[in-house]
Parts: structure tokens; sequence; C-alpha cells
């Protein structure tokens, strides 16, 4: 458990020092969620507070999604492809403690910025709307509970997938993820409509989703191998 | 129980043969040289020892443990591959420190404070490794393997990037921890000139396989005792004498080096003969000795022969 929580705290650090990646994480966290949010309180006709609870539970997930893409390419990829990773693999820690360290403390980061964005978005919503807002607690439910487990799933699937693919497949999984993001955007927005709000089967389903991408990313982690990783360094 | 040991290990690589039955052993305490030429399967071999691959046949253990499946077992040994292992945007300091903690050291500071001194870091121990030159980022990996006190050591190249003090104080380094520590250390390297000097054993690989296993004193000592350095009174020798000794039917070849000539006897030549047909001819002879090759000289007959073989 130490030696995990050790990776964890060094990949954290790692994170939040990497001033591109902050930079690009911090413009695209506030960026894209606060214009959508105006647009979508300035075509809104029920009542703001249900509209911007739906929104920012759909939008709040793909930015997880996003952050966890974002900060796990220095914690993994990069580690990969100077060779890092090759002392760390001798270390006296098991594959599966190296992947779970470095997601817990990529997750970390990557759900501060979540949070980060969403904070500012119901700031600037609260700053801009001509009416009173309400924020339903369910809300609450989802930033504490839902969005730790897609940042980890997203960081632990990405991470595994880096560790497993050699370095021109790597390039690849950057213009997939892409792709999938933009499916995300839709895809969540059109089974989670702002007018509907955030709803109790929306957050079952959620976090079912997530705990089981979450698993899938722990379970190839499992099946990584060091000789897999090795040889697909160069 | 050998601290080392290759039992028949072979490796392939699509199809592409790296490692042949490779068989060798390395006793605690020494330090092990292990030489062939790029792609020969020298790191493949750390790697296989290390458990970060598997081998195809045959076995490799360390402390005769397989690296592989053992955890426990990698506490004990060190590692310093040609990328040093750093994070970059974290200072000399954090990163031996965080080492310390994943070897399971309660309190790593004295021993990263010790260590940063003993390489003339200390005044750095702030400063991201990232600011650091190629020389400082591979002292700096040396501590970092040998943070641990482990009991053995593999190092990959540990001299590259390092000028020539540097090097010294690598070398100087390793003797210290193999004399006075005992630990074994395994060398990876491509600076023969290094390895002579350091290196107690050496085992050449070329071809896939282990062309010569040797002590360093014992591969030289066999490769050139049919030559002898000779000086002769009155300084340097003229083209006459080279003439002269070129004649002498014990003498296959003679050239000038430095003041003197270097003689390269026949199969059946021997030295006393050599020396008594020259006193014979009326030369006076200052100096005489007998020439060891160097290991560039071994390293290059094994590696082509080895080749040719494959």
């Amino acid at each position: 458990m130490n030696e995990l929580l050790t990776i964890a705290r060094k990949e954290f650090f790692q994170a939040i020092t990497n001033k591109g990646v902050l930079i690009a994480a911090f413009i695209f966290a506030v960026w894209f969620p606060v214009f959508t949010t105006l647009g979508i309180l300035a075509g809104i006709s029920g009542d703001p507070g249900t509209a911007l609870a739906g929104h920012l539970a759909s939008i709040s997930v793909m930015l997880a999604i996003f952050m966890g893409y974002l900060f796990s390419s220095d914690a993994f990829f990069r580690e990969k492809k100077d060779g890092t990773i090759l002392t760390l693999l001798c270390a006296p820690v098991s594959l599966r403690q190296i992947w779970e360290g470095k997601v817990l403390g990529v997750a970390t980061a990557a759900y501060g910025m979540t949070l980060l964005s969403v904070l500012i978005t119901v700031a600037v919503a609260f700053a801009f709307s001509p009416v009173g807002i309400t924020l339903p607690w369910l809300l609450l439910v989802h930033l504490v509970l839902i969005l730790p487990i897609y940042a980890a799933a997203s960081a632990g699937i990405i991470g595994s997938a880096q560790l497993y693919l050699g370095m021109r497949e790597n390039q690849f999984l950057g213009m997939g993820f892409v792709f999938l993001f933009i499916f995300l955007i839709f895809g969540l927005q059109a089974f989670i409509s702002p007018e509907g709000g955030v709803t109790i089967q929306n957050e079952l389903f959620f976090f079912v989703l997530g705990f089981v991408l979450l698993l899938l990313g722990r379970r190839w982690a499992g099946r990584l191998s060091k000789e897999r990783i090795v040889r697909t360094i160069a | 129980m050998h601290a080392i040991r290759a039992e028949n290990l072979s490796k392939s690589f699509d199809g592409r043969v790296v490692l042949d039955n490779v068989s060798f052993s390395v006793e605690k305490g020494d330090i092990f040289g292990y030489l062939g030429p790029n792609g020969a399967g020298k790191t493949t071999t750390i790697n296989l020892f290390l458990g970060l691959l598997t081998p195809d046949g045959g076995t490799a253990t360390v402390n005769g443990a397989d690296l592989g499946s053992d955890d426990e077992a990698r506490r004990r040994i060190g590692v310093l591959f040609e990328n040093n292992g750093f994070s970059e945007r974290q200072s000399a300091y954090e990163n031996l420190r965080y080492y310390g903690r994943l070897y399971g050291m309660e309190d790593p500071d004295s021993r990263v404070d010790e260590l940063l001194g003993m390489i003339g870091l200390n005044d750095r121990a702030a400063d991201p490794v990232g600011t650091f030159s190629t020389g400082m980022k591979r002292k700096l990996g040396i501590a970092r393997a040998i943070l641990h006190k482990p009991d053995l050591l593999f190092l990959d190249e540990p001299s590259s990037g390092l000028d020539p003090d540097a090097q010294r104080m690598v070398r100087d380094l390793i003797l210290s921890l193999a004399s006075s520590g005992g630990m074994t250390v395994f060398i990876n390297s491509h600076h023969l000139d290094e390895v002579q000097r350091i290196c107690s054993r050496v085992a050449i690989l070329a071809g896939g396989q282990i062309q010569a296993e040797d002590s360093v004193a014992r591969l030289t000592a066999s490769g050139k005792e049919r030559t002898v350095w000779i000086a002769f009174e009155g300084g340097n020798a003229s083209e006459h004498v080279i003439l002269a000794v070129q004649n002498l039917p014990m003498v296959e070849r003679a050239e000038r080096e430095g003041e003197g000539i270097i003689c390269t006897l026949t199969g059946e030549g021997r030295v006393p003969d050599l020396i008594s047909a020259l006193v014979a001819a009326g030369f006076r002879i200052e100096e005489a000795k007998k020439q060891s090759a160097n290991l560039e000289e071994i390293y290059l007959r094994y590696v082509h022969s080895g080749e040719e073989a494959s």
C-alpha cells in the first residue's frame, strides 16, 4: 500500500507541475463548459436549476474522461517512450501496483481539474442567469461519487492501452480518443437532456457504466506483462 | 550459489534468434563485463535477468531467484539503464527519495544526503533533474541504483555520455562498491578500456552465443604471446636494424613503435630465441617487453569469429 501511495503521490505531482498539460486542461475546463452552459441557459424555457444540473451532469463526465486522458500521457506514455518505466518495472512493486498507483495519482489530478471546471461553470451560470438558480442535491452526489470513477476509469483504460500498444499505435489511440470524445459530447447530451435534469436513474446508469469501465481497465492492466511493455517501447 | 547464472538461455524476437543457449555465471563480489556489438543481445540478456523478458528456453537467475516473479528478490538489486529513470521535473532529492520509498526505506533522507554528497551534487539537490547535464544525470543514476544498498548491481553503459573526469569517478565508485561493499556488479558496456580497467571477468557475446568467458588477465595474456617490444642501445632503431630483425628466422614481422620495434614471432618462434639471436648478431638490447593484447583486440577477434560462425 505504501508503494502504491508513493507512486500515486509522484504521479499527482507530475500531473500538476506539467505546465503544458495544465494550460491545455485549464483552457478546456473553462472555455468548453462555460460557453455551452451559457448557451443552455439562454435557450431554456423550464427551471434553470434543473437545466444547469442536467447539463453539468453530462458535461462533467466528459470532462472527467478528457482530463483522465490528458493527465495520463505523462504517467504512462511519456515514461514508456523515454524508457523511464524500465527502472520502475525493476523496483520491488508489482505491475498491478504500478498501474494502480499511477491511476490514483492521475485520476486525483483529473478529478481536481474537473471539479474546478464545474465550480467555475456554476459560478458563471449564477453570475449571468437573469433568475435565481437552485441546484438539486443529486448533483452533489454526481460530483462526489460519479466523477472520480470516470476520471479513474479513463486514466486506467488509457494507461493500460498506452502500456500495451506500441509507439505508433499510441498515436492512433490519441486520434481515436478525439473521435470518441466528439461522440460522447453528442451521445451524453442525447442521454441526459438538460430539461430532464439529473435523475437517480441517470446517476445509477453512470455509476454502473463507470464502474464497469474502471474494472475493464483494471482487468486489462492485470493481463499486461512486463515483456509486452518492454517489447513495445521501441 | 552464484550471484548471477544463465543456463542455456535462449530468446528470439519474431523468429530472429538473439540468444542461443547462452550459459555463464558470475560469482559474488565479481565485477563482470558483458561485451558485444550493437544488437548482439546484451540488453536482452540484462532484461531476462531482471525479469523484464521471459526466456524462450533455459533459466536466468539472480541470487538464485527469478526476478520476474519474485518482487522481494528485486529489493536486493540495483539497476541503471541507459535512461537514468528520473522524472525531469522533480528535483534530484525528490527523485532519490521516491525510489528510496519504493524500495521500502522508512526514512531515506539521510542516505539521500549521503549519496548526493558522494557524487558532488549536494548543492544541486533541490534543482529539477531536467536542468542537469548528461554526466550529472548519470552520476545521479548510479546514486539511485545503490540507494537501497543492493548486493547486486546491473549497469547498462554506466559511462555513456560522461567526460573523462566523470568516467574516472564512476570507475572508482564501482571499484569501491565491489571491494569495500562486496557488491557484485554486472556491466554492459562498449567502453572496452573501462571494462579492462575495472572488470575482474568478462564474457563476449556475438552471433547469439558466448564466444569467450574468462578473467580479463587471462584473456589478454592469451591473445598476444607472440609479440615482443625491443628497444636498442642508443635510441631509435634505424631501418637497417628493422630489416636485420625482420630477416631473423623466428620473426614474422618487425615494425617501429616508439623508440623500439615490435616483433611478431612466427608460430615456432620464442622470445628467448629472438633475444639470443639479436645478441649474437651484435645488437645491444636496452629493454625487451613481452606484449599483452588489449581487450579491444581480443574483443574484435572473438566478435568477428562469432559473427562469421553465425
